[in-house]
């Protein structure tokens, strides 16, 4: 490896060289002395829900959190991961000013450097493997907890040039859900971490009969938003399913629970649209005129058979589906929305001049019907009784409301199990009605997808650079977010095919908890040039980094966020050391390419040519001043109001607005390309040949089209599918949250880490038993990748032959060989290899199989009791 | 005699630990290791039907507190004007006797100040018209309190409309607590009856 170091001039330095500890000695430097309390109102970013706070300010320091009861979503409450804001604010192993490694890698030797001096190391790396190995070699991450500015990696990343950025939450989590919801739909999915399925927090008004939970534990992973809004409707007589592995809190609350062995969800899925259809219980008017499954589908072609135009060539839009007509017996063109003169069934198939057409409701129909009660039942380890309860307690009264987690985000049926799960509402027509998740609310139109103020800017990255986006030809529904696929990046270091990956930009909590197979990746660290690490603390990752870059605090941050019919400020409420808003370290790192010859660079500060991808900025207010002119208002504005409300919320809760009358007089729709719910969705094969709609030019197609309705794929290592691994280790891994961390957060908060010190491993009681493990002993536990130790619970909350335990990390040893992350981490046991999911490419984070055995000892140095977190304390009231 | 107490409703609550824990810590300045209240995870049944709920149990307000019974210097008393048990921290000289007392392990000792330490169900709060920080944090809306001798209170409103469903902790102390409880959805298993 290069040895980058030599060529940087230090001068005028502290000689401050040592661990990170070393600059706990300094003291705030923005001090009010007035002495009044001030109560500033902002919003928390300790997880990926904002709630509402009202922040008390003391001589420049946070004293004490509030909830803000005006927030619709939180009303008045806080979680213990926002009430530890200000811990994380003041902690004394913050990352404090820019270092620059100065030992060998991992030997946790830094030297303090101006964030000028930085940016020189950063620019001028940039620019040499970019004019050496090309822009695609560089790639970005964030992700980890909250990461407030997302686009802001996209951003950098096409604007340098490089087709590779990757967030765990594409592949991994959320995007199934987004995509999937966007290509069959085009309105809003149903993730309740995620803040989405908004009419479920007016509980007053709120008539969902029974709320399905599926693969979310809101009481845990967003307790203060969701978890609250769910116990509310339950206290106000909403009844509940909960489809998850593990006996969370909401699932010991629900009226029914089913414990699915993890990774067979899609069967149930299936299971459930099959007993929906054979027993008629589908909204029948709705199915048929507002979704495409009466269409005849083409069965050599795959597509929706469509009618010709007066040149010959197959429509397009919503005009122009075939159906076929019983009263005339014959293939009929539909006109968009409906031909009342025309006799249609949702289910058929007809044989027209020799040629056999099947409706997408046919196909659908055969393709769900092996999924019966008991075969699903045999599947899923649940009794048959107990899906059919389930099923009845969902059926019985609209309307009723599916509510999606992660939990299938993190197989490689991920996109499936995203598309079936919105198929079962549609079917049921629990869609844009008073209570059901699925809605398709207006949004302030002042952020990009409601989520961020910083534009994306794809089509600024240069066309020759798109093939080269790593996993990006297979699983092109990674470009409704312009990613590449983790595994595909890990795949290329290690092999350097088709090229070498050689700089890594991350702003994540620590990739090394969070990534599947850590083993694999920390050889592939290895492998890399020059690694930037960019954060709120040092976190295992930091430990491989070359150059690390202190990022604030949600207390120290700016952002507009958009909660409900509200726009609001999360607002700087104090600021500590040297500590940047990472949407201005990207913009930096922007800016000094540019000075340094970057043509793209240049350009992205140029008004005009950015258009509405807006030129960089010095500062996020001076973007944010922008992008709050619709609303006529600056940033200081803005802050000072502390929200805007951009539309009454009896106007902005919209329902059923498919039924609106468009500007042609005609029925508004659905927002997809036949204004119907596409149930079958053959654009997903339009997808795999060309990466239409995502992608801006046509792409090489994947290997092989993706499947235009859900299908269920048995986990690769599993019982069925691999009975020679399941005889060594026999048991199914599962994860999920505690209410005390979100992703690889906070493990650095004394208060957090008392209540919860070290990782559990839930066994089910009589396994544990046969297995000779008492609860509260340590234990190992090994998969084919590694093994890991965690502290054993035997408990009737999990089933015999699954296991849960949720990903940990220790940055009391962060300075020692493992770096934190190998003692007890739960994603070193995690697959990183395929099969992928086809779409986007998720790999296996849960649903393999591991062997838990006695271990003599807890991991070596790690802190158990809360005195050993003393340490963490800031100075003072906290 | 106005008796304030705390009273929960365990249906709501999720076991989170946010309120009653972390936001009480926070308000109160509990050092590490210590709580004012403690969350029992009851649990009943085979899998898959078992069950499970949380009980946060804080101190009981008790009519006839054991703590301030056996205090030896007064230090622990049990005010006339709210019922609530408070401990005058300049008169105790850290005998934990009271904690020894106490059927509900409600208190803690102060190791760096060498005094004890319990709920006051927030009285700097309640001063100020405030809610308890439990109370206003609780994400799971389980936390409540007020005058239980006050026929017209929020409290005894919620408890009189939940009638049937309503426990206290154990008395085989006698010491007749004052702290409610509302189950309606599970079976009601005092954690400290043996």
């Amino acid at each position: 490896m290069e040895n980058i170091f030599e060529k940087i001039n230090i001068t005028n330095l502290q000689d401050a060289i040592g661990d990170w500890t070393a600059f706990s000695a300094c003291e705030p430097y923005e001090v009010d002395l007035d002495g009044e309390e001030q109560i500033i109102t902002t919003c928390c970013r300790a997880c990926i829900a904002n709630c509402g706070v009202k922040a008390h300010v003391k001589n420049g320091r946070v004293i004490k959190l509030e909830g803000n009861p005006d927030d619709p979503m939180s009303q008045g409450k806080l979680c213990s991961k926002g009430l530890s804001g200000i811990a994380a604010l003041y902690h004394p192993n913050r990352n404090k000013y820019p270092l620059i490694r100065v030992g060998e890698r991992g030997s946790g030797k830094w030297r303090r450097i101006s964030w000028d001096q930085a940016m020189d190391v950063i620019g001028n790396k940039l620019m040499q493997v970019r004019k050496d190995y090309g822009a695609e070699t560089v790639f970005c991450t964030t992700g980890g907890g909250g990461n407030p500015a997302i686009w802001s990696i996209s951003r950098f990343a096409n604007i340098f040039g490089t087709p590779n950025w990757f967030e765990p939450g594409c592949a991994q989590c959320y995007l199934p859900r987004v995509s999937a919801c966007n290509m069959i739909y085009g309105g809003q999915d149903t993730s309740i971490a995620d803040s989405k399925a908004k009419d479920l927090y007016d509980a007053d008004n709120c008539p969902t009969k029974t709320l399905v939970l599926w693969g979310t534990d809101p009481s845990n992973s967003c307790t203060a938003s969701g978890g609250r809004m769910v116990n509310e409707l339950r206290a106000r007589g909403t009844k509940t399913v909960v489809i998850d592995p593990r006996f969370t809190p909401d699932a010991a609350k629900a009226d029914v629970w089913l414990p699915i062995r993890p990774g067979t969800d899609v069967a149930l899925m299936l299971c459930w649209m099959n007993y929906i259809i054979e027993n008629k219980k589908y909204d029948a008017e709705f199915v048929l005129k507002w979704t495409n499954l009466p269409y005849l589908v083409d069965l050599d072609t795959k597509y929706c058979l469509r009618a010709k135009d007066a040149d010959g060539n197959e429509k397009t839009g919503p005009d122009g589906f075939m159906v076929f007509d019983k009263k005339t017996n014959s293939i009929q063109e539909l006109s968009y929305p409906w031909d009342d003169s025309l006799d249609v069934d949702i289910f058929g198939e007809y044989e027209i001049d020799g040629k056999l057409y099947k409706t997408a409701g046919q196909i659908l129909k055969e393709r769900v019907a092996e999924f019966t009660l008991e075969r699903t039942g045999e599947i899923c380890c649940l009794e048959p009784e107990r899906i059919k309860k389930a099923l009845d307690l969902y059926l019985a009264e609209k309307p009723s409301a599916i509510c999606l987690g992660v939990a299938t985000d993190q197989t490689p049926n991920s996109f499936q199990a995203a598309h079936a799960a919105d198929m079962i509402d549609m079917l049921v027509g629990n869609i844009e009605k008073p209570g059901t998740s699925l809605q398709n609310f207006p949004t302030s139109a002042v952020l990009h997808g409601a989520t961020n103020p910083v534009p994306m800017a794809p089509t600024k990255l240069p066309p020759e650079q798109l093939p080269k986006r790593l996993g990006g030809v297979e699983h092109k529904g990674l470009g409704m977010w312009h990613a590449g696929q983790p595994a595909a990046v890990l795949d290329a270091i290690l092999t350097g095919k088709p090229y070498k990956p050689r700089v890594w930009i991350d702003r994540s909590g620590n990739k090394m908890a969070v990534l599947g197979d850590g083993n694999k990746w920390e050889k592939a660290i290895h492998e890399l040039d020059f690694i930037i690490h960019m954060y709120m603390y040092p976190t295992s990752f930091s430990a491989y980094a070359d150059v690390l870059l202190p990022i604030t605090e949600w207390l120290e941050t700016n952002l507009i966020v958009e909660i409900c019919n509200t726009l609001v400020a999360r607002q700087r409420v104090a600021h500590v050391w040297e500590t940047k808003d990472e949407t201005v370290v990207w913009s930096n790192m922007a800016k000094k390419c540019a000075q340094l010859g970057h043509e793209g660079c240049q350009k992205a500060f140029d008004a005009e040519y950015m258009g509405s991808d807006l030129p960089y900025w010095e500062d996020e207010t001076e973007l944010f001043d922008t992008v709050l002119k619709p609303i006529n208002m600056n940033w200081e504005e803005f802050t000072k109001a502390g929200y805007y409300e951009f539309m009454p919320k009896d106007e902005w809760k919209t329902y059923d607005t498919y039924m609106q009358t468009g500007n042609d007089g005609k029925l508004k729709g659905f927002n997809t390309p036949s204004k119907k719910l596409e149930l079958y969705c053959d654009r997903l094969i339009t997808l795999a040949r060309t990466g239409k709609p995502y992608l801006p030019f046509p792409m090489p197609p994947a290997s092989k089209d993706y499947d235009p309705l859900p299908y269920y794929m048995e986990p690769f290592e599993g019982p069925v599918n691999d009975v020679e691994t399941t005889k060594e280790y026999p048991l199914t891994m599962t994860n999920g949250r505690v209410p005390f961390f979100h992703h690889s957060t906070l493990r650095n908060i004394p208060r957090l880490r008392e209540m919860y010190p070290v990782p559990e491993i839930w066994i089910n009681t009589d396994k544990a038993a046969e297995l000779g493990i008492e609860s509260g002993k340590w234990v190992w536990v090994e998969s084919k990748r590694g093994k890991v130790r965690a502290k054993a619970v035997a408990t009737e909350n999990i089933g015999p032959n699954t296991v849960w335990m949720e990903r940990f990390w220790f940055p009391e040893t962060l300075n020692t060989e493992t770096h934190g992350w190998k003692e007890s981490n739960v994603s070193v046991l995690a697959k990183s290899e395929g099969p992928y999911n086809d779409i986007l490419g998720t790999y296996t984070l849960r649903a393999y199989q591991v062997k838990v055995y006695n271990a003599d000892s807890a991991p070596e140095g790690i802190w158990t009791e809360p005195a050993d977190f003393k340490k963490w304390l800031p100075g003072g009231k906290f | 005699m106005k008796q304030f107490a705390i009273v929960i409703d365990l249906d709501r609550c999720i076991g989170c630990r946010a309120g009653c824990q972390v936001a009480c810590k926070m308000e109160n300045d509990i050092g590490l290791g210590k709580s004012r209240s403690v969350l029992h995870t009851i649990t009943y049944g085979k899998y898959p039907d078992q069950h499970m709920y949380y009980i946060p149990v804080m101190c009981q307000q008790c009519e006839d507190p054991a703590c301030v019974n056996v205090c030896p210097t007064g230090a622990c008393y049990k005010s006339d004007e709210d019922g609530v048990v408070y401990i005058d921290k300049e008169a105790c000289i850290g005998c934990q006797s009271c904690r020894k007392a106490c059927p509900y392990d409600a208190e803690n000792f102060n190791k760096e100040l060498r005094v004890m330490d319990k709920c006051i169900i927030c009285s700097h709060l309640r001063e100020k018209d405030e809610k308890p920080a439990c109370v206003s944090l609780c994400p799971g809306n389980a936390i409540y309190f007020g005058d239980v001798n006050d026929p017209e209170s929020e409290v005894s409103k919620l408890l009189a409309a939940n009638e049937g469903h309503v426990y206290s902790l154990n008395n085989d102390a006698g010491t007749n607590p004052s702290g409610r409880f509302i189950l309606r959805k599970d079976e009601w298993i005092d954690p400290f009856k043996k």
